[in-house]
C-alpha cells in the first residue's frame, strides 16, 4: 500500500513537472574551494555549490582523519556562513591529513564531490597586522617615518606557536606604484628619502613561514611636513652669488667689448706710404700721386722690411720701348706685365726696364687706388723705383689701359681685399712688388716687369713670392744672353714664354707664342732675376 | 709556654680559613661553560636555542623543496597530496598536534620527543639519499639536497643534545634526558618499517616531521628564553 502510494506521488511528480514544463534532476557536483586557517588552531571550508536541479539541496560535509576510517560531519554550518564548514580548536588537528569531502543531497539524489587531503600547517593564512602605527621622525634634519604595528591578536606569536614575517608598502597619495619593504619579524620599520611635504599611504601584510600572506591591512595616512633643509639653502645662495658675478662679467666684456675684440683679432694694419696723403688719391690726379709716390727717402737705409728683396733702380725706358709697352696690352688675367719691344736687343741694359713696367702698373694702380680709395682701402704697397721719366710714358692705349687697369684692377682689389677683412691674411703679409727680368734689349738694358699672382688666379689673392722665387740663371749662352730656368706650374693653362726665359724649360706645357702675353705671367711668378745678371733678349 | 701557643696557633688558623675561604668564595663566582673546556666562552641559551631553530628552519626548507619537486615531477595529479600509502614510521612516538597539547606538555618531554624525532629519521634519510643517488630520473642536486638533509638532522640532534645539556645545567630539566645518550637503544622496532616505505611517503612524513620539530623547539624557546624574537 505503502510503496503504491509513493509511487503514485512519484508519477504525480513528474506529471506536475512535465506538465509546468520543467525538469528536476540530482543536483549537481559541489566543489571545495578553499579551506584557511587564520592562526593554525581552527580552520574554515568554503565549497562552490553545483546545480540544484531545481529541487532543494542541501550540503553536507564529511571528513576523515589519516589513518582511521571514522568518518565525522561537520561540526558547524554556520560561523564561517553560506557554503562553509568551521572546525573549531576541539575539532582541528595539526599535523594531520584531514580528507574532506562534500556531498550535495535532494531528492532525486545525491552527489559526491572530488575529496581533498589537506594539513592544516599548511594552509594558514592569517589576519592582517593590527594597530599600524605611522608616525613621522627627525634624523639630523631628515625627516623620516616610523611605522610599527602588531601581529594579528588570533595569532599567537607570543608562546612561539607560529613565526609571522611581515612586508610593508609605502605610497605617496597621488601616485600609483607602491614601495615594497621586507620587515622580517620586526615589528617596527623606518622608512626614509621622503618628499617634502607629500601624503603618504602605509599598509602592512604578514605571513607565516609556511603559508598565505595575509589581506593589506587598511591605508594609514601621514603627512610629511614641509623642510628646507640648510645645505638647500647654502646652495641657492651660491647659485644666486654666481648668477650676479656672471652678470657683472658679461656687462663688463659688452663695454670692452671693442678692446677685447682688438685684442683676440687684432686688426690687420692697413699699408701706409710714408708721407703719402690720401688726399691725393680722392683728387684724382696721377700726376700728384705719382710724384707723392716718390719719397726721397725710400727706401729707407735703416729700414727692416723683410720683403725688400729688390734694390732701388733707375730705369731709362727710352721712346721706342715705350710705344712697344703700349701696344703689349693683352694681358693675362691678374697679371700685370709690361712688354718691352719685340725687337729689343736687351744686351747690356740695366737690370730692369722697371721704368715702363712700373708705370704702367702704378698707372693701373692709380686708377684702382682712386676707386679703392672711396672704399677707404689703402693703396697696396708697392716697391717701386721710378725715375723721374715717369710722366712720358703715361699715354698707353685707351683699351690696352683699360684692360691693364681692369688686370691691375683684379690685383689690387684682391690685394686690397687683402687689407680689408681682418684675420683673412695675415696681417704682416704686405702686397710687395717686385720686379722680374723680362728680357734685356738691345742696349744692354733690363726690362722689367712687375711680379704679380699666379696666373689665373683672380678671385683669390694673388700670392705674392716673398723672395724664394728666383730665376735660376742656367748660363749664359754666346749671344749674351741669359739662360734661365724656369718650372712650370701646372695652375698656368698656357705657360707661354715670351721676352727673357728661354731654354731651358720643361717643355710639355710651355708653348712658345708670338703673343708674349700670359708668359710673362708664368716668369713673374717665377720670381726675379738678380741685378748683376745679363738678360737675354727675347726669343721670338 | 704551652698556653700562649694555643691562642697564638688558632689565631694563625683562622687568619688562614679567612683567607683560604675569601679565596674560594672570589671561584665560585665565575661562570660556567657548556663544554667542559678551559678557557672556552659561554654561549648563552637564547642564543643557542637560535642557531638550533634556524637550522630546523633550514632543514625543513630543503625538504619542502625536495617533496615539491618529487610532487611536480612524479605525481602529476593534484589532490594527492598525504595519499600515503602506509603510516610514517614515527606514528609511534607520541607528538602533540595541537598549541595546547604542546604548551601542556613538560619541557622535558618536549625536547625528548624532539630528540626521538631527530634520531628516529637518522637512517632513513641516509637510505633515501642512497636510493636517490642511484635513481637516473633525478638529477645531482636532488641528490646534493638529500644527502644535505641527512647531514642535517645529524648536526640538529648533536644541537639539541647540547641545549638539553645546558637546560639541565641550568637546572631547568631534569637529568633525565640524558639517558638519551644512546639513542640506538630507544627505536629498535622501528628499524624495519622505514624500509618498507616508498621514497616519496619517506620525503612526504620526513617534511612533516621537520616541521613539528621546528615548532616544537620555537615552543620551547619561547616558553624557557622568551626575551628575544617572541
Amino acid at each position: 500500500m505503502k510503496k503504491v502510494l509513493e509511487v503514485i506521488l512519484l508519477l504525480l511528480l513528474l506529471v506536475v513537472t512535465h506538465a509546468k514544463g520543467t525538469r528536476y534532476s540530482p543536483p549537481g557536483k559541489p566543489a571545495l574551494t578553499r579551506c584557511r586557517s587564520p592562526e593554525k588552531e581552527t580552520f574554515t571550508c568554503w565549497w562552490e555549490p553545483g546545480s540544484d536541479g531545481g529541487l532543494p539541496t542541501t550540503y553536507a560535509l564529511y571528513y576523515r582523519k589519516e589513518s582511521s576510517d571514522t568518518v565525522f560531519e561537520c561540526p558547524d554550518y554556520r560561523t564561517a556562513g553560506e557554503n562553509s564548514c568551521f572546525f573549531n580548536k576541539n575539532d582541528t588537528s595539526i599535523w594531520v591529513n584531514y580528507n574532506i569531502t562534500v556531498v550535495a543531497t535532494n531528492a532525486l539524489g545525491r552527489t559526491f564531490s572530488d575529496p581533498v587531503d589537506i594539513d592544516v600547517v599548511y594552509i594558514v593564512k592569517p589576519n592582517p597586522p593590527e594597530q599600524v602605527a605611522v608616525t613621522v621622525m627627525e634624523d639630523k634634519g631628515w625627516p623620516f617615518i616610523r611605522v610599527s604595528w602588531e601581529p594579528p591578536h588570533k595569532a599567537d606569536t607570543r608562546s612561539g606557536w607560529i613565526t609571522l614575517i611581515y612586508e610593508i608598502r609605502v605610497k605617496l597619495e597621488e601616485e600609483n606604484d607602491w614601495e615594497m619593504h621586507l620587515a622580517g619579524q620586526q615589528k617596527m620599520f623606518n622608512i626614509f628619502s621622503l618628499r617634502s611635504g607629500g601624503k603618504y599611504l602605509v599598509q602592512v601584510r604578514c605571513k607565516p613561514d609556511h603559508g598565505y600572506w595575509s589581506e593589506w591591512s587598511p591605508s594609514s595616512y601621514v603627512k610629511v611636513p614641509d623642510y628646507f633643509h640648510r645645505e638647500k639653502s647654502v646652495w641657492i645662495l651660491i647659485t644666486v652669488f654666481c648668477a650676479f658675478i656672471f652678470l657683472i662679467l658679461t656687462w663688463l666684456l659688452h663695454m670692452n667689448s671693442r678692446s677685447l675684440k682688438h685684442f683676440l683679432l687684432p686688426p690687420v694694419p692697413g699699408p701706409k706710404i710714408k708721407g703719402f696723403d690720401k688726399q691725393l688719391l680722392k683728387n684724382g690726379k696721377s700726376e700728384e700721386v705719382f710724384s707723392a709716390l716718390v719719397a726721397t727717402d725710400f727706401p729707407p737705409k735703416s729700414s727692416n722690411y723683410e720683403d725688400l728683396l729688390v734694390e732701388y733702380l733707375e730705369v731709362y725706358i727710352p721712346e721706342e720701348q715705350e710705344l712697344m709697352l703700349e701696344k703689349s696690352m693683352d694681358l693675362d688675367v691678374g697679371c700685370l706685365k709690361c712688354e718691352g719691344s719685340a725687337s729689343d736687343s736687351d744686351s747690356g741694359r740695366g737690370s730692369c726696364d722697371s721704368h715702363t713696367l712700373l708705370m704702367h702698373k702704378c698707372d693701373g694702380v692709380k686708377e684702382e687706388e682712386e676707386r679703392q680709395a672711396k672704399e677707404a682701402h689703402g693703396p697696396g704697397y708697392w716697391e717701386c723705383g721710378l725715375s723721374n721719366k715717369q710722366p712720358h710714358l703715361l699715354h698707353p692705349q685707351a683699351q690696352a689701359q683699360r684692360q691693364l687697369q681692369a688686370r691691375s684692377d683684379d690685383n689690387i682689389s684682391s690685394i686690397g681685399r687683402k687689407q680689408t677683412p681682418a684675420g683673412l691674411h695675415s696681417p704682416a703679409r704686405r702686397s710687395t712688388e717686385y720686379v722680374e727680368v723680362e728680357r734685356v734689349n738691345e742696349e744692354d738694358m733690363v726690362l722689367l716687369q712687375p711680379v704679380s699672382g699666379r696666373c689665373g688666379d683672380v678671385e683669390g689673392y694673388p700670392e705674392m713670392p716673398y723672395g724664394e722665387d728666383y730665376s735660376k740663371v742656367k748660363g749664359v749662352d754666346m749671344d749674351n744672353m741669359l739662360l734661365l730656368q724656369r718650372e712650370v706650374r701646372e695652375e698656368t693653362e698656357n705657360c707661354d714664354t715670351s721676352s727673357t726665359v728661354t731654354t731651358t724649360q720643361k717643355p710639355a706645357a710651355c708653348i712658345h707664342s708670338a703673343m708674349p702675353v700670359e708668359g710673362e705671367m708664368v716668369l713673374g711668378v717665377n720670381g726675379y732675376v738678380d741685378t748683376a745678371t745679363v738678360c737675354t733678349p727675347p726669343t721670338y | 709556654m704551652p698556653g700562649s701557643i694555643r691562642p697564638v696557633s688558632v689565631v694563625w688558623v683562622v687568619l688562614v680559613c679567612l683567607l683560604f675561604c675569601s679565596r674560594l668564595l672570589s671561584v665560585g663566582a665565575a661562570p660556567i661553560c657548556t663544554n667542559a673546556q678551559a678557557g672556552c666562552h659561554a654561549l648563552s641559551l637564547a642564543n643557542l636555542f637560535d642557531r638550533v631553530i634556524q637550522h630546523s628552519a633550514r632543514m625543513h626548507g630543503i625538504s619542502n623543496d625536495l617533496h615539491s619537486e618529487f610532487e611536480q615531477y612524479f605525481l602529476p595529479s593534484k589532490n594527492q597530496i598525504g595519499r600515503v600509502s602506509r603510516n610514517c614510521h614515527t606514528s609511534t612516538i607520541f607528538t602533540p598536534n595541537g598549541k595546547e597539547n604542546a604548551q601542556r606538555m613538560a619541557r622535558q618531554e618536549l625536547t625528548e620527543v624532539i630528540l626521538k624525532l631527530l634520531v628516529a629519521w637518522r637512517d632513513p634519510l641516509w637510505h633515501f639519499h642512497q636510493s636517490i643517488a642511484h635513481h637516473h630520473d633525478f638529477n645531482n642536486f636532488s641528490a646534493n639536497k638529500a644527502l644535505e638533509m641527512s647531514d642535517m638532522v645529524h648536526e640538529l640532534r648533536k644541537g639539541v643534545e647540547k641545549v638539553a645539556e645546558k637546560m639541565q645545567m641550568m637546572g631547568i630539566i631534569s637529568n633525565s634526558v640524558s639517558s638519551l645518550a644512546s639513542p640506538e637503544a630507544l627505536l629498535p622496532s622501528d628499524s624495519a618499517e622505514w624500509r618498507l616505505m616508498k621514497d616519496y611517503d619517506l620525503l612526504y612524513c620526513f617534511r612533516r616531521d621537520s616541521n613539528k620539530v621546528q615548532n616544537y623547539l620555537k615552543i620551547l624557546k619561547c616558553r624557557i628564553v622568551p626575551e628575544h624574537g617572541c
